[in-house]
């Protein structure tokens, strides 16, 4: 429920996080998860930075905000209504010349060694590297062609030189909200791209610590969402095959294709721009790593990616998300058994998680289980088009009576009902709705992303949590036919569902509860509040 | 999932600054195309008339009468007319033409009253000794000239130089015929005649304009001054045109009020026969090289600045940018060639036909290096021209006042200089004045031109 509270304000805060595009202004799995440590912490006083695409994006706060978040600022990186800068013709060489050496770092495969961003980062802090000199400046301008000319020059200059200008818009930006924001005695990003890009800065500035919470990997997130992306031209068609739900919309490329070549020309690298996109998170990731201490995952797959794209081994460290078990305990004796052939999926109804692969399997469902439901728990707001496509979809392929979307609804009314819960998603890091199901007696099939395999499975190198049991099936993503396969199997087969069911309760209680975690985040917040 | 980056989805929306490249759309026009062509019927009346037996000081004084009643136009319609003719464009530019309408009827609303005032005033006190009916003429003419003026920009604007061209010339036949008709009337009748054709030439031209861009709504006419709102408002305009116009005059009047070298001719009206007579006769003697001006200029390089966004906006390479911006460059590199050319042949004609000519007009032979020189200056102030024209196009509006006011400056400048100088430096001044300003533009231009690419791209918003 959207409401209008009073935005908080403070003068200084113990932590301040910096949020992108999740909390208090959309609900979800992240979102969720900072409510929970913001309240798990209350004589800690927080500042939240929330950073929005642009205005109108968000729908209000969807939270009720705990007292002991003292200050909320609320920006926005794609403001076109703000003002055009004042163009400056002269640039600081020296400036210049470690900003040249950051890109030229981004571009080699080695990457931008660690003293070269801080540098930068001063710079950027400073003002001696501005919009002004990036949009007025001579040497800007040849800097900008002479990459054009060695690595796009058959493509559409003016789409190529919006794409750079329009890529650097947030990183003045965020140098802006880095000067303005209050004092904090530790910055918190629950996120690599801007936010983490936004710690980085802080933390040289400010020469205070700076924790990075990972949930899912940002930086492999917006690789899919450029794949998956039409409006970059040639686009849809990601090296490799349909990636999963490319009928996403993408928005389209309005005007007609240019004549004199275009930024979407496959090559076997995908196109320029897309690559320049993703070089840009890449480069956004890193920045984040070099500069935070610990580098926080919420399980082993993620740590191994994120030393892997660039974060020290001895600061990276897994907190698995955890659950608060006693609110979800006592649903377990409301539970039907045998259950009634209810089969939910609980999330936001987007394209990444593969809502249509679900509707495609519960049709297989159906035929296979009498009296068949398919539940969708979500809210449709977030992606209109692709909720509309969905209801389509599930109108074409003869649902109407199983598929029911009903938006968002609390876990409390809808776990005891549900037989098992579904994940279809083609990205995912802990999902707390897993747990959530497992703590309230729900078994689940999920799709092998993030760490669903070691939630349902047990962790591999962990012998005791092999030992518990599954606590469900896991199936590959995008395979309509292996879902339907398990959620049914698993539904029909009363033996393995109570076993499961058993599994899941066991392995949520030992491994993955709000009190394991915080006790992880109280001694990492001690350590950088000291 | 974090993040926003869903948001970068329509980040390649170039609706959104489609609009930056509002260049000149219709721009290019510096209001003083048309006005040579006034100096052709004041020639053409001073020859037929004295042919026709007009005392001389009959002549001379209609000449300056409504040389002053042209310059003074001149002067005060640019205040608004290039500024206005901006607005007109731009709301062409943003496909609402239906704005312009009522916006001209404004501008013609606000130059007609302001022109009136000062007319009345000047009449009261400038003409002692004059009849009432001269002044009432005089304040006619002033009014009908500056809506000419507004009316004729904005026709240059939308590129109709052919119906301008017609206009002018059926104007200017009925002033010659009619004001030759009533010569028995005296400077009166003279008179009549330059305003009746002039108003004719002026209802042709509303016709035409209103015709294209109708001012009346369900409500009847209406009338807007929302050009003259800040954001519609383009001060550099204002001054540049100011400063134009009182540069291509600065040596005629002080010509005309140096002690020794201008007459009294009416009241306060002083007039310079060895200044006047070369100077017009040059100006007649541009009229080629504005032909070409306008062909090469207004049709050659309009379409070839057009090229140069079109392929900027229709995903042309860097590299063939660059090659759009080449051809554009070689058509201004043609067309000030060519008008070169033209004049030069305009010189050699003058130093042929030149001494004849002063014989006939009854104009010491002294003054053939005066007439030469002319031709040379008047030459180059279509090249001049010219130039504005093309850093109006690339919207280099200050450019063009800095140009204008050094024009402005060194026409003073060289002009007193010349006169101090001697006689056989007379006229001289005006030339230097125009060489500077010219050379100035080249270089101005070629500044511009040089790294087009990057003004269009960095220096936009």
């Amino acid at each position: 429920m959207p409401t209008t509270p009073k935005i908080p304000t403070a003068a200084s805060a113990d932590v301040a996080l910096l949020l992108e595009g999740t909390y208090p202004f959309v609900r979800g799995g992240v979102s969720a998860w900072v409510h929970h440590l913001i309240q798990g912490f209350p004589e800690i006083r927080f500042a939240a930075v929330f950073l929005g695409s642009e205005p109108g994006a968000y729908k209000g706060i969807r939270y009720e905000l705990p007292p002991n978040l003292v200050h909320l600022e609320v920006h926005y990186l794609y403001d076109r209504s703000r003002a055009k800068p004042r163009e400056e013709t002269r640039v600081d060489p020296h400036a210049f010349a470690d900003m040249r050496a950051m890109h030229e770092g981004f571009a080699a495969p080695g990457g931008c060694p660690a003293h070269v961003l801080a540098a930068n980062a001063d710079h950027l802090l400073a003002g001696r590297l501005g919009e002004g000199q990036f949009q007025g400046s001579r040497e800007a301008w040849d800097m900008i062609t002479a990459y054009y000319r060695d690595h796009a020059p058959d493509s559409s200059f003016l789409d190529y030189f919006w794409t750079i200008r329009s890529m650097h818009d947030p990183v003045w930006a965020l140098a802006r909200i880095a000067r303005g924001l209050i004092p904090a005695r530790c910055y918190h990003s629950v996120s690599t791209g801007y936010a983490g890009f936004l710690g980085a800065l802080l933390s040289q500035a400010r020469k205070r610590p700076f924790v990075l919470t990972e949930h899912g990997l940002y930086t492999k997130e917006r690789k899919i969402d450029l794949l998956q992306s039409a409006w970059i031209e040639g686009g849809g068609e990601a090296p490799g095959g349909e990636a999963p739900g490319s009928e996403a919309p993408g928005g389209g490329t309005p005007g007609a294709k240019p004549a004199g070549g275009s930024l979407g020309a496959e090559g076997p690298e995908g196109s320029y721009i897309r690559r320049l996109w993703i070089r840009f998170f890449e480069a956004l990731g890193k920045s984040a790593y070099a500069a935070a201490d610990p580098v926080i995952s919420l399980y082993q797959g993620i740590r191994q990616q994120q030393i892997q794209d660039g974060a020290a081994a001895d600061r990276a460290i897994s907190i698995p998300n955890g659950i608060r078990l006693e609110r979800f305990q006592p649903l377990r004796s409301r539970q039907a058994i045998p259950p009634k052939p209810i089969f939910t999926l609980i999330g936001r109804v987007v394209p990444i998680k593969d809502i249509k692969t679900f509707l495609r399997a519960m049709r297989s469902v159906r035929a296979r289980v009498p009296r068949a439901e398919g539940w969708i728990v979500g809210p449709g707001d977030e992606d209109p088009a692709y909720f509309a496509e969905c209801q389509a979809l599930a109108e074409a392929l003869g649902l109407s009576d199983t598929v029911r979307f009903l938006g968002f609804r609390d876990v409390n009314e809808v776990l005891p009902q549900t037989a098992v819960l579904v994940l279809s998603s083609i990205s995912e890091a802990l999902p707390l709705t897993l747990l959530e199901g497992f703590a309230a007696g729900v078994p689940a099939v999920s799709t092998d992303v993030g760490s669903c395999r070691q939630l349902i499975q047990g962790k591999e190198e962990d012998a005791e949590d092999k030992a518990i049991g599954a606590a469900g099936r896991v199936v590959g993503i995008g395979d309509p036919a292996a879902l339907a396969e398990a959620i049914a199997g698993l539904y029909q087969d009363q033996e393995e569902w109570s076993r499961a069911r058993a599994a899941a309760m066991t392995r949520v209680e030992r491994y993955y509860t709000e009190r394991l975690m915080l006790d992880r985040y109280a001694e990492i917040y001690g350590k950088a509040l000291a | 999932m974090a993040g926003i980056g869903f948001g970068i989805r329509d980040l390649l929306r170039r609706d959104t600054f489609l609009g930056f490249f509002r260049a000149y759309a219709y721009a290019g026009v510096i209001g003083s195309g048309p006005w040579i062509l006034s100096f052709a019927g004041i020639l053409m009346i001073h020859i037929l008339g004295r042919r026709l037996g007009i005392p001389v000081r009959l002549i001379t004084q209609f000449q300056t009468s409504v040389t002053y009643v042209i310059a003074a136009s001149l002067v005060f319609s640019g205040v608004l007319t290039l500024s206005f003719t901006r607005y007109a464009s731009d709301r062409i530019y943003e496909n609402k033409p239906e704005r312009v309408g009522p916006a001209f009827l404004g501008a013609l609303t606000l130059i007609t009253a302001g022109s009136f005032a000062l007319g009345l005033l000047l009449a009261a006190f400038a003409f002692p000794g004059q009849s009432p009916v001269y002044r009432i003429f005089m304040v006619m003419s002033f009014v009908t000239m500056n809506c000419i003026w507004l009316s004729a920009s904005l026709l240059s604007g939308l590129k109709r130089y052919l119906a301008l061209v017609g206009l002018f010339g059926i104007g200017y036949a009925v002033v010659v015929a009619v004001s030759l008709a009533l010569r028995s009337r005296g400077l009166e009748g003279l008179l009549g005649g330059f305003l009746l054709g002039h108003f004719l030439m002026l209802t042709g031209m509303l016709r035409l304009i209103l015709g294209a861009f109708p001012a009346a709504t369900s409500a009847g006419a209406s009338v807007r001054f929302d050009f003259l709102e800040r954001r519609h408002w383009y001060a550099s305009l204002t001054f540049a045109a100011l400063a134009y116009n009182l540069g291509i005059w600065a040596d005629k009047a002080y010509f005309w009020y140096a002690p020794h070298l201008g007459q009294p001719i009416i009241g306060m009206l002083r007039s310079s026969l060895i200044y006047d007579i070369p100077i017009f006769l040059s100006y007649v003697a541009t009229l080629p090289g504005m032909a070409v001006f306008l062909v090469r200029m207004e049709t050659d390089f309009a379409e070839k600045h057009k090229d140069y966004y079109g392929a900027i906006h229709g995903g042309a390479t860097l590299g063939q940018i660059a090659g759009a911006k080449d051809e554009m460059v070689d058509t201004i590199r043609q067309g000030l060639l060519e008008i070169a050319k033209i004049q030069g042949l305009g010189v050699l004609f003058a130093m042929i036909w030149g001494p004849a000519m002063l014989r006939w007009l009854g104009i010491s032979q002294l003054y053939q290096h005066l007439l030469y020189i002319d031709v040379v200056a008047a030459g180059m102030q279509v090249v001049f021209l010219g130039l504005c024209n093309v850093l109006f196009y690339l919207d280099k509006r200050r450019a063009v006042l800095g140009l204008s006011s050094l024009l402005l400056a060194s026409n003073l400048l060289f002009t007193m200089a010349s006169v101090s100088l001697g006689a056989e430096f007379y006229g001289y001044g005006f030339a230097a004045a125009l060489l500077v300003a010219v050379l100035a533009g080249l270089w101005t231009l070629d500044r511009n031109l040089h790294d087009l690419e990057f003004r269009t791209f960095m220096r936009q918003p």
